[in-house]
C-alpha cells in the first residue's frame, strides 16, 4: 500500500503537476487522505517545490444543514489565495460517505454552485494562461468502494490499475498513452459533425470552426484517458439515453433521457431523481446547453463506479456535460453547472463523423 | 456521536473567549487528532453567524520538512500564508499532538532555522492582535499523548481537561468564566498597588520588584483553560533564590529540580539534577535570558496537578511561576530576549507570599478576597 501511495505521489507531482523547483504547490484533500498528502508533501520537497497543505474535516454536511445563505455562499480567504497564487494545485477527492448530502435542499445546492462559479472561472482562467497547473485525483476510501460495489482492497486494485501504477514506470506508461490519445484527437479535428447512434440515442453535434479536440492524458485529471471538445452551442439536435446513472454532488439520477433542439434541452426525464435533474437544468441559461462532448478511452476502467473521475474515462463510452464549457477547446457556453453524463457504446453503439462510420462497439475503427 | 463536553467547549470559546460576531472570519488551526473539537468550534461559529474554516495541520509534515528540505525550502514562507494572516479576524489554535516527543531528535540548527522562517508571520500576527484587529485563542483537545505525559488514562485526562475548562458538567460555563473574569480583574487591580513581592517556600526566598507594573488577569480570553494573574517585574530588582519542584519542560526537553539564585535581577547561580547543560545553554542565549520577564500566580483550582504541559501547569491553583526571558511590553516590562521559559513553583504545602512586608498568601491561597473591580 505505502509503496503504491509513494508511486502515486511521484507520478502526480512529476508527471501530472510537473512540479519544478520553486513552484508553490497546494495539496488539498480531506483529513482521511492524510497518508497520501504526506507522500505528496515529500514528493514536492524532493522536486524542489514548496508544498503547502490545505486539509479540512468533511464539513459540507454541517455547513448545508446549519449554515445561513451568506455562510453557504462565502469563500474562505485560503481558498481565494490558493486559486490566485498557486503554481500547482493537486486536489484529492476521497469521500467517507458519498451520500452525505443526499437530503440537502437542491435550491441550497444550486446556491452554492452559483456562488462558486467565479472561483471556478478564475482557476480555469489561470490554467488557460499557463499560470496554474491543477490536477484532480482520487484516493481509495470505503465510501467510494461501496458506491462501486467493491471491497476496499478490490477498489484499490481498480484505482491503481486505472492509474497504471500496477507495473512498470508509471510516467513512461502515461507518456505512451498520451500519444494514443493525441492520435484520436488529431483524427477528430478533421471532422465537422459527429452523430451518436445507440439504443434510445440519435444525437448530432457540430464540432467544427473554432473548436478543438484535446487529449486529457493525466495532467488535469488522474487517472485519465479521454478526448474532449465543446460542441457548437446551438448544434445539439436529437435525443440521448444515458445508460449509466447520472451522479452529481452525491445525488443519483437514473435513466436520464434528454431531447435537444437547436442546442438546448427541450425535454428531460428520468426514472428516479427527475426533480433534481430539472432543478439543475434550470440553474441558469447555460445549464440547458452542452458544454462538453467526449470519448472515454481508458481500457483499464471497465466498470461503472459512480465516481465521475473514473466513469467518464471508461473505455468505449461517450459523455456530455450540461453546463460550462472549457475555453481551452474554444467553448463559449457559461454556467455554474458542469454535469457529466455517460453513455455506454460498447455493445452496438456507433459514431458517424461527417456521415462516415468511424467507431463501433466502443472502438475507433483502425485507430486505437 | 459528539461528546457533549466537546460541544460545550466549542461554544464556550466562540461565545465567551472570542465573543465572535456575525460576518467575522475565523480560522481554526488544528491537527487531525483534534478534529472533533475543531468541528465543534466550527459549528459554534456557524451558529454565531461567522465565517469559520478549519485548517488541519498534518503532524508529520514538520518532521518531513526537517528531514528532506533544502535551505530554500526551510526558509520559505508561503505568500498564501502572508495574505491569509491579513484576512482573518480571529484564530483558534488547538495544540494537540499525537506524540509530544516527535521532534526530540530533529537537528536543532535546522529546527531553529525553520522556527526563524515562521517569525515573520508570528510577528505580523502579534501586531494585528495587539492592535485589536485579530482575536486569538489557544486551547487543547485531550489525546493519548498528552494523557501519557500527564501519567493518566485518556478518560481520566479528558475529565481533567474538561474540568479545568469548566465544561465537564452541563451548566453555564460562560457564567463561570465571567465570574473568573471579575475575580481575577479585582485581584490584578489590587496587586498593581504592590511595590515588592517576597515569595517564601521550600528552597525559596525570592524578592521581586513590581512597582509601577500593571498586573493582567488571564481569564479565558487567550487561553482555555485559563486562570492566572501576571505581570513583568522590574528588571534589576529580583534578589534571592527559588526552587522548582516540577520538572521544567521546554521544546520537548526536560530539566529537573532547577534552583536559581538572583542578584540585582540577574541569575548568578543555576543548578539542576537533570538537564543542567540545557539550562545553562538557555541562560546563555542572550542578555535578557538571565532576567525575569514574568511573575504570576496560578489560580485555577480545578487544575490540581502537574501534567507536563505549560498551558495547564502555569495555571495550577496555588502555584506561582516566573519566566526567564522576554517580558510583556504592554504591562511595562522591558526585558528583551529570544527566550520565554515558564518555570512553576509549588506553594501549595507551605508557601507564603508577602506584599510590601504584609502576608497576603499562604499555602496556595490569597488570605483575603480582592476588592471588587471598579467598572
Amino acid at each position: 500500500m505505502s509503496d503504491r501511495l509513494r508511486r502515486l505521489a511521484e507520478v502526480l507531482v512529476g508527471y501530472s503537476g510537473g512540479v519544478r523547483p520553486g513552484d508553490l504547490t497546494v495539496l488539498q484533500g480531506p483529513v482521511n487522505v492524510e497518508p497520501l498528502l504526506e507522500e505528496l508533501y515529500g514528493a514536492v520537497l524532493r522536486a524542489g517545490g514548496h508544498p503547502t497543505v490545505r486539509c479540512s474535516p468533511e464539513l459540507d454536511d454541517l455547513l448545508f444543514r446549519e449554515g445561513s445563505e451568506r455562510q453557504l455562499e462565502w469563500q474562505t480567504p485560503g481558498e481565494r489565495e490558493d486559486i490566485d497564487q498557486a503554481d500547482v494545485w493537486i486536489v484529492v477527492d476521497a469521500p467517507s460517505n458519498t451520500k452525505a448530502l443526499t437530503s440537502v435542499d437542491p435550491e441550497r445546492e444550486a446556491l452554492v454552485q452559483r456562488a462558486r462559479r467565479p472561483w471556478r472561472e478564475r482557476y480555469l482562467e489561470r490554467a488557460l494562461a499557463g499560470e496554474l497547473r491543477w490536477v484532480l485525483t482520487a484516493f481509495p476510501t470505503n465510501g467510494a468502494a461501496q458506491d462501486a460495489e467493491m471491497s476496499l482492497a478490490e477498489y484499490e486494485r481498480f484505482l491503481y490499475g486505472a492509474a497504471m501504477l500496477d507495473a512498470g514506470d508509471p510516467a513512461e506508461r502515461w507518456r505512451a498513452f498520451s500519444e494514443v490519445l493525441g492520435r484520436v484527437a488529431e483524427f477528430l479535428m478533421t471532422k465537422e459533425e459527429i452523430r451518436f447512434v445507440a439504443e434510445g440515442t440519435d444525437l448530432t453535434f457540430a464540432v467544427s470552426g473554432a473548436r478543438t479536440w484535446l487529449a486529457s492524458d493525466g495532467h488535469e485529471n488522474f487517472p485519465d484517458g479521454e478526448v474532449f471538445t465543446a460542441p457548437l452551442d446551438e448544434s445539439a439536435e436529437g435525443e440521448i439515453t444515458f445508460t449509466f446513472p447520472a451522479v452529481f454532488s452525491g445525488r443519483q439520477v437514473d435513466d436520464v433521457r434528454l431531447r435537444f433542439h437547436e442546442g438546448e434541452v427541450v425535454e428531460a426525464s428520468a426514472s428516479r431523481g427527475e426533480e433534481f435533474l430539472r432543478e439543475m437544468v434550470a440553474l441558469d441559461d447555460g445549464a440547458r446547453r452542452v458544454g462538453e462532448l467526449a470519448f472515454g478511452l481508458n481500457d483499464a476502467v471497465r466498470v461503472f463506479t459512480r465516481n465521475i473521475l473514473f466513469d467518464e474515462k471508461i473505455g468505449g463510452t461517450m459523455h456530455l456535460a450540461l453546463g460550462s464549457a472549457y475555453s481551452e477547446v474554444g467553448g463559449t457556453n457559461r454556467s455554474a453547472l458542469h454535469w457529466d453524463m455517460i453513455c455506454d457504446l460498447r455493445s452496438g453503439g456507433e459514431v458517424y463523423a461527417d456521415g462516415e462510420l468511424v467507431y463501433r462497439d466502443g472502438r475507433f475503427l483502425g485507430l486505437t | 456521536m459528539t461528546d457533549p463536553r466537546v460541544a460545550r467547549l466549542g461554544e464556550l470559546v466562540v461565545d465567551y473567549s472570542l465573543g465572535l460576531e456575525p460576518e467575522k472570519v475565523l480560522r481554526i488551526d488544528a491537527p487531525p487528532v483534534a478534529e472533533p473539537l475543531a468541528v465543534e468550534v466550527y459549528r459554534a461559529a456557524l451558529a454565531a453567524g461567522a465565517h469559520p474554516y478549519v485548517d488541519l495541520q498534518l503532524e508529520r509534515l514538520p518532521e518531513l520538512l526537517l528531514a528532506e528540505a533544502n535551505d530554500r525550502q526551510l526558509d520559505y514562507v508561503s505568500p498564501i500564508s502572508k495574505a491569509e494572516i491579513e484576512l482573518v479576524d480571529a484564530i483558534v489554535t488547538i495544540w494537540s499532538e499525537s506524540n509530544t516527543r516527535a521532534l526530540t531528535h530533529a537537528d536543532p540548527e535546522r529546527h531553529q532555522r525553520l522556527l526563524g522562517a515562521s517569525q515573520e508571520l508570528a510577528k505580523r500576527r502579534w501586531q494585528r492582535m495587539s492592535a485589536g484587529d485579530l482575536g486569538w485563542l489557544g486551547m487543547l483537545f485531550p489525546t493519548e499523548a498528552h494523557a501519557q505525559d500527564a501519567q493518566m488514562s485518556l478518560a481520566e485526562y479528558e475529565s481533567f481537561v474538561f474540568r479545568a475548562c469548566h465544561v465537564e458538567e452541563p451548566g453555564d460555563a460562560v457564567a463561570h468564566w465571567e465570574g473568573v473574569r471579575r475575580e481575577l480583574g479585582a485581584r490584578a487591580e489590587s496587586l498593581s498597588e504592590a511595590r515588592e513581592l517576597r515569595i517564601v517556600g521550600p528552597g525559596t526566598d525570592l524578592t521581586v520588584g513590581v512597582e509601577g507594573r500593571r498586573w493582567q488577569p488571564a481569564d479565558g480570553r487567550y487561553n482555555m483553560p485559563d486562570g492566572e494573574v501576571y505581570t513583568s517585574p522590574l528588571e534589576t530588582a529580583t534578589e534571592g533564590e527559588i526552587s522548582f519542584v516540577f520538572p521544567a519542560l521546554f521544546h520537548g526537553r526536560e530539566v529537573a529540580d532547577i534552583r536559581l539564585r538572583f542578584e540585582n535581577g540577574e541569575v548568578v547561580a543555576a543548578e539542576a539534577s537533570r538537564g543542567r547543560e540545557y539550562l545553562d545553554a538557555m541562560l546563555e542565549m542572550d542578555d535578557g535570558a538571565r532576567r525575569l520577564g514574568e511573575v504570576a500566580f496560578g489560580l485555577n483550582y480545578e487544575i490540581d496537578r502537574f501534567t507536563q504541559n505549560t498551558l495547564f501547569d502555569e495555571k495550577i491553583g496555588g502555584t506561582m511561576h516566573v519566566a526567564l526571558g522576554a517580558a510583556f511590553e504592554d504591562l511595562g516590562g522591558r526585558n528583551e530576549s529570544g527566550l520565554h521559559w515558564d518555570l512553576v513553583c509549588d506553594l501549595r504545602e507551605d508557601g507564603e507570599v508577602y506584599a510590601d512586608g504584609e502576608l497576603v498568601w499562604r499555602a496556595g491561597r490569597f488570605l483575603e478576597s480582592a476588592a471588587p473591580a471598579r467598572v
